[in-house]
């Protein structure tokens, strides 16, 4: 028995503790894990060990590899550049912009809360071998090849694949922020002309001395759950062409699209559709379009067919852009807003609104089919100055 | 001189009695209770008071004989390895040999290690579902003794109840949570030792502590005498929980002095062979006294806890399982610094004590009172998160399926984001920061912020209970025919509910704002303040340090009190019993903290003006003070018969009607944000009958059961992330109903052919279905704004599928059959036991959104019989076989010391592909291209363990 007694026992301390040097133990005897060291950021060193070639392409030279309908870098190519756009305020999403001294671009990193990864600064290298260069409405984006779907009306897609990023954007030094560039209407006129290539998109800019327009533009869905592509007029409202439909704020919150259209008739003469498809105003009901409105469209709205669009808006209210109209010289220039911003329920600066002051914005220049446009990446309190 | 005439005086005195030559005795069979095989070398030990008389063991066929006994009354002690303590009053009478027959003992092994380890902690905090698994308890009943062991990996629930249908008393006090009904054996976990007597009743049958449900009722006995006298160790390793088990317990007994004592220690540590990041670090004591004095009165005082912490496992998608060609993949866990952490850690110390008093003044006539109070702390930890990317790496943006799928209708076609995704997932080990969490990285996300704000942190929620519990029972045998048993229960329940930052994973600190709220109303910063009092004070909100309160901060105020009677009348061999209970649940929430969203209204003239100021809009509903309370008037009846023929055959039967409140947390519709409790809550009313036979003579024991319950009129509230809402949703279900109906079988016989091998098994066969549509009314966190306000459920009782065929929704996870079939053999203290299982009709838990006419009739609002049978269906899970075995051995050593073990090897066919539950989530795809129908999210699922052994090595004396 004695030998059963020991092998019982040999037995016993084995089972236990043939894996005990497995992680099986860890949080057991941790009792509070120690903290990880400091995160690695690259140095350009660093970089040669991961296929670096030696030399940075620039910003303004991958530009110029643009084709329409965007083009895969099949070469071993590499850009740097620093970051100059924050998402802390919700105006920029699923977005990085970085620049070097020769531009700005897009890299379309589809990663929400990247402020809380890339400090405003910091030196990012991005490895653009295998990553598509594309545009959208013209605007220069770096992005991974586009999505073969039905519906896609882009020429890249989102790099939102972790492992991909980790492939390709290396988080360098860190920095102090960029100094935004003063641009003047020449400036913006002569970056216009060159289009998608000019210096200034994707850039972190100050244009001084902007007059609002007193016009705004926004497109929104009566039912963002149904077809609102522009094959689908009967789900698209502008509130476009002259005036400002009562929006007094930079964007449309859920709170405030609901306010205007519950308490106000400001959004009352809103036609439906687009392009030369224009059904009815938004006070009537799909019912009251069909006349205009295939009975195969009409049917898509289901039992809310009967209820007047401004009721359908309200049912399936959401958060919307609103891109506010400015002037320099004569040259106009948009300042584009999410409704997810959180300064979108911030009212712009009376005095702008009467026209009795101008104003100097610092923001992200973009180019949208032609006209220039600007992305606040801070509040309006510090990147809007009124005179 | 005085030792010599003591020892001369004893001397002539044992002339005298040997001259008197005593020919009485006593003699019999030590048999096991189940099977009625012989017990040999069981120790009996003969007493006289207090005195030992005479000491044997029981030979290789059971027998025992003591010969040369005086006339008298004798207590004949016997002990056996792995059977429970028997105590035998024997009494001898004009010389003869008294001749007892069979002396059942109770066979332990069974039981032994059943408590809640038997079960794996699946974390369903945020899925809105539970999970917890019935114990069956009943080392007296062949078909509980058998199913309660055999079918814990499978999560089997008896007759297909909920797990808080059982009661389970501690020292004649009812113990299940007052909030939620659950059984609490995470109270006394490892104390197995001190937590072993105990008295089970199955069924709807009445129990002496308490009346009781219709699911059985379990009553611990927890006092200090009835721990199993003397020194006891025991070292135990188990791959399937936790690696290493230490225990040690020692127990005077009831000593002539009239006190006993008990203490019981134990430590649980290490991982498992199956799932990683699930591990122990779990301790337990218990410290128990009795006195007993003049027999008649008896204070009985316990003093419990089970301090630890152990690491839970999650659920995940079918897919990520098959990438990783792991059912057990864990997504809780990741390394930092290199090494495992878990983000889901239960930690508890919630101490129980006791203080029981019990009177026997005479034969006919006891009766007890107890008090009994719980308090501690119960957390449990989480990430938590403000503005950061999603921490969990099963997300579904970060699997394969979010970038491909072959229905063109979901618009998922990037080839290259699919295949690097794959990539990842198909080669884990290759990308342990991608398919684990990534802890180096919320550290470093934390380190980022310049103002030291933490976006990532650890949260530990708590659920604290303070539980004052008054009990009272008596017994009273009226009459020779007619014994009356009954009670009174009191329960003051004062559970808090808040939570505090845990870690702040190399942050400064984290501000006590709404995520959620946050989002949507970032301009009136007042709105997103979770202590709105603080903000106004200080006029900005709180920076959280480690340890402090945030978030939500409530009470739940439970009040019960009740009392019970039943009679049991005896008529030659019939009896039958009658009885009733009748009582009164109140409860309430009472909020300690304003939330902006739901500020209520001003407390005062001061209040209102400081609000005006600050802009701050009042709300109807509030967050903060009392809600208004719910009060139900409980009831129930039961009334059993039965009838024993001939002495080896029992036919029993039940009914019973029970008229419950509902639980506190089947009421409120979002209890962390406000008071608003569910419209119109009507209490659950229960039928419930059994019928039942069993035998017991000759070696067999057979029990066969046939049942039917219906349950009406259950609520209850499940809360998940709402994709279309854009915030936390609430969905309050009303007017479930069910029935269960089935048969039980049970039976334990010799073979015959080979000597002390029994055949052995077990029968499940049940039908437990959903009855009746129930109606849902949808609330988000966000706002008071009532999403969906009684609406029908068309779905949730059945589904109509394309071609017509109606296929009924039925109550999920356990299985709806389950059988066992297997051999024992026990000789000269060895126990093989091999079993063969099979279960089958297990389902998935549903989700009631899926069963509305919203989800099936899509963004088009046109309902087809596809998007009905597609989207209203529920999962069947496919039958398994396990089969197990078990092999124990114990020895005496100089008749004092006994070593011993048991070797318990479960799914010996390495079956890895065993469903055990799991859930819908409550999502809805939305974004497809033909805008005419929703997807569902893939389920997420629970899965058995493959090969496991427990080896057991005790030591006693």
């Amino acid at each position: 028995m004695k030998k059963l007694i020991i092998a019982l026992s040999v037995a016993l301390v084995a089972l236990s503790s043939c894996r005990s040097l497995k992680e099986e133990w860890d949080p057991v005897f941790t009792f509070g894990a120690n903290e990880p060291a400091a995160e690695k950021l690259f140095s350009e060193a660093d970089l040669k060990d991961l296929g670096f070639p030696g030399t940075f392409t620039s910003i303004k030279d991958l530009k110029a590899m643009y084709k329409d309908g965007g083009v895969a870098i099949k070469t071993n190519t590499w850009i740097k550049g620093q970051v100059i756009s924050s998402d802390v305020n919700g105006n920029i999403y699923r977005e990085l912009y970085i620049q070097d001294e020769t531009g700005g671009i897009d890299v379309k990193i589809g990663k929400s809360s990247l402020y809380s990864e890339f400090t405003l600064g910091q030196w990012v290298y991005v490895n653009c071998s295998n990553l598509t260069l594309g545009a959208y409405n013209g605007m220069p984006q770096l992005g991974l090849e586009a999505d073969s779907t039905s519906t896609n009306e882009y020429e890249t897609s989102y790099i939102d694949v972790q492992a991909i990023i980790n492939e390709h954007v290396f988080k360098g030094a860190k920095a102090d922020p960029v100094a935004p560039v003063a641009v003047d209407e020449a400036q913006l006129k002569a970056a216009i002309s060159a289009g998608y290539t000019g210096e200034l998109w994707g850039k972190l800019v100050t244009i001084k001395g902007l007059l609002y327009g007193k016009k705004i533009f926004a497109l929104v869905y009566p039912n963002p759950n149904m077809p609102h592509k522009s094959g689908n007029p009967e789900n698209r409202v502008f509130l476009s062409d002259s005036g400002t439909w009562g929006i007094d704020t930079w964007a449309l919150t859920k709170n405030t699209y609901i306010d205007i259209l519950l308490n106000t008739n400001a959004w009352d003469s809103a036609q439906v559709g687009s392009g030369n498809k224009r059904y009815c105003t938004i006070t009537k009901s799909p019912n009251d379009c069909k006349g205009d409105m295939p009975e195969s469209v009409l049917k898509t709205f289901g039992s809310d067919a009967g209820m007047p669009y401004k009721q359908i808006m309200i049912k399936y209210a959401t958060a919307n852009y609103v891109s506010h109209y400015f002037r320099i010289g004569k040259t106009d220039v948009q300042v584009r807003t999410s409704g997810y911003a959180r300064f979108a329920d911030q009212k712009l600066d009376s005095r702008l609104r009467d026209g009795s002051s101008t104003c100097d914005i610092t923001g992200i220049l973009s180019i949208y089919n032609g006209a220039a446009q600007f992305t606040l990446v801070d509040d309006p309190s510090v990147s809007v100055t009124v005179h | 001189m005085r030792r010599l005439l003591l020892a001369l005086a004893a001397i002539a005195f044992s002339l005298t009695l040997s001259a008197q030559e005593p020919t009485g005795g006593v003699k019999g069979t030590i048999v096991n209770r189940n099977g009625r095989q012989p017990i040999e070398k069981a120790r009996l030990v003969l007493l006289k008071g207090a005195e030992q008389v005479a000491e044997t063991e029981s030979a290789e066929d059971g027998t025992f004989e003591i010969q040369g006994l005086p006339d008298g009354m004798y207590t004949l002690s016997i002990v056996a390895p792995d059977f429970l303590d028997n105590l035998v009053q024997v009494t001898v009478n004009d010389g003869y040999m008294k001749n007892m027959f069979n002396l059942s003992m109770t066979s332990v092994n069974r039981v032994t290690e059943l408590d809640d380890d038997s079960f794996a902690a699946f974390d369903m905090d945020d899925s809105g579902y539970n999970d917890n698994p019935t114990i069956l308890f009943g080392s007296n009943d062949v078909f509980n003794n058998i199913a309660g062991f055999n079918f814990s990996a499978v999560r089997f629930r008896a007759r297909g109840y909920s797990s808080e249908s059982q009661d389970v008393y501690l020292a004649g006090v009812k113990l299940n949570d007052a909030v939620t009904g659950y059984s609490p054996f995470s109270l006394w976990s490892g104390l197995n030792e001190a937590m072993r007597s105990k008295e089970s009743v199955s069924g709807s049958e009445v129990s002496d502590y308490g009346f009781g449900g219709y699911n059985g009722l379990t009553n611990i006995f927890g006092n200090a005498a009835s721990v199993r006298k003397g020194l006891r160790g025991s070292v135990m390793t188990n791959s399937q929980l936790y690696r290493l088990r230490v225990m040690g317990s020692y127990a005077t007994g009831l000593m002539d002095n009239g006190w006993a004592f008990a203490a019981n220690v134990s430590a649980r540590l290490g991982g498992n062979d199956w799932i990683d990041g699930v591990y122990y670090r779990s301790f337990a004591y218990y410290l128990a006294a009795d006195k007993v004095f003049n027999n008649v009165h008896k204070l009985s005082f316990a003093f419990f806890a089970t301090p630890g912490e152990r690491g839970a496992q999650n659920a995940s998608t079918q897919e990520v399982y098959d990438l990783m060609g792991d059912n057990m993949y864990n997504s809780n866990w990741g390394y930092q610094n290199g090494r495992v952490r878990n983000a889901r850690v239960r930690k508890t110390h919630e101490p129980v004590t006791f203080l029981k008093y019990d009177f026997t003044p005479s034969d006919v006539f006891e009766a007890s009172a107890t008090v009994l109070y719980r308090f501690g702390k119960n957390g449990y930890t989480a990430l938590d998160w403000y503005d950061a990317q999603d921490p969990r790496p099963d997300y579904y943006r970060n699997l394969p399926s979010y970038f491909h799928d072959s229905n063109s209708d979901m618009n998922r076609n990037n080839p290259v984001k699919w295949a690097w995704a794959n990539e990842v997932w198909s080669n884990a080990s290759y990308y342990p920061e991608l398919t684990h969490i990534n802890w180096d990285r919320l550290y470093n996300v934390n380190r980022n912020q310049a103002d030291g704000r933490a976006k990532y942190i650890q949260e530990e929620r708590h659920v604290d209970q303070n539980d004052l519990n008054l009990a009272a029972s008596f017994k009273w045998r009226a009459a020779e025919f007619v014994t009356v048993t009954g009670g009174l229960s009191g329960r003051i329940n004062r559970t808090e509910y808040y939570k505090v930052v845990a870690d702040l994973l190399g942050g400064e600190y984290f501000l006590d704002i709404d995520n959620f709220a946050d989002r949507d109303f970032a301009s009136q910063p007042w709105k997103v303040q979770n202590d709105l009092n603080y903000y106004l004070a200080n006029g900005t909100a709180r920076k959280l340090k480690k340890g402090d309160k945030y978030g939500y901060d409530y009470l739940a105020q439970v009040r019960s009190a009740g009392g019970w009677v039943n009679g049991k009348f005896v008529f030659g061999n019939l009896s039958a019993n009658v009885g009733g209970r009748l009582g009164y649940e109140g409860f309430w929430r009472h909020g300690l903290m304003r939330k902006g969203l739901f500020p209520g209204y001003p407390s005062s003239q001061e209040m209102a003006k400081q609000w005006e100021a600050a802009g701050i809009e009042p709300s109807d509903e509030s967050s903060s003070w009392a809600s208004r309370k719910a009060e139900f008037l409980t009831y129930a009846g039961k009334l059993g018969l039965t009838y024993v023929i001939g002495g080896t055959q029992r036919v029993y039967a039940n009914v019973g009607y029970f008229n419950d409140a509902p639980k506190f947390n089947q009421v409120f519709l979002s209890p962390r944000t406000r008071n608003t409790m569910v419209d119109d809550v009507e209490p659950v009313k229960t039928f419930s009958s059994d019928i039942n036979w069993q035998y017991s003579g000759g070696g067999i024991n057979v029990r066969a059961t046939a049942y039917y319950t219906t349950i009406k009129d259950q609520s209850k509230v499940m809360s998940a992330y709402d994709d279309l809402q854009n915030a936390f949703s609430n969905f309050a279900i009303t007017g479930i109903d069910q029935r269960n109906m089935g048969i039980e079988l049970g039976f334990k016989m010799p073979t015959y052919f080979v000597e002390n091998l029994s055949v052995q098994g077990v029968l499940a066969l049940g039908s437990y279905e959903y009855t009746s549509n129930p109606v849902m009314t949808q609330t988000v966190d966000n706002s008071a704004e009532v999403v969906m306000q009684d609406v029908l459920v068309p779905y949730w009782r059945s589904t109509t599928l394309e071609d017509g065929t109606v296929q009924k929704h039925y109550i999920p996870s356990t299985p709806q059959t389950a059988v066992s079939l297997g051999l024992s053999y026990n000789r000269n203290y060895w126990f093989i036991d091999m079993d063969v299982e099979y279960f089958g009709r297990s389902y998935l838990d549903m989700n009631p959104l899926y069963r509305t006419d919203y989800a099936t009739a899509g963004p088009d609002n046109n309902i087809t019989a596809q998007e009905i049978a597609y989207m209203t269906s529920q999962e069947m899970f496919k039958p398994a076989w396990l089969v197990n075995a078990s092999v124990g051995k114990s020895w005496f050593i100089k008749r004092k010391y006994q070593l011993g073990f048991s070797l318990n090897a479960k799914n010996l066919l390495n079956n890895t592909n065993v469903k055990t539950g799991g859930y819908e989530q409550t999502r809805l795809v939305d974004n497809t291209v033909s805008k005419e129908r929703f997807y569902r999210f893939d389920p997420k699922y629970f899965y058995m363990s493959g090969f496991n052994y427990m080896l057991n090595v005790y030591f006693r004396f």
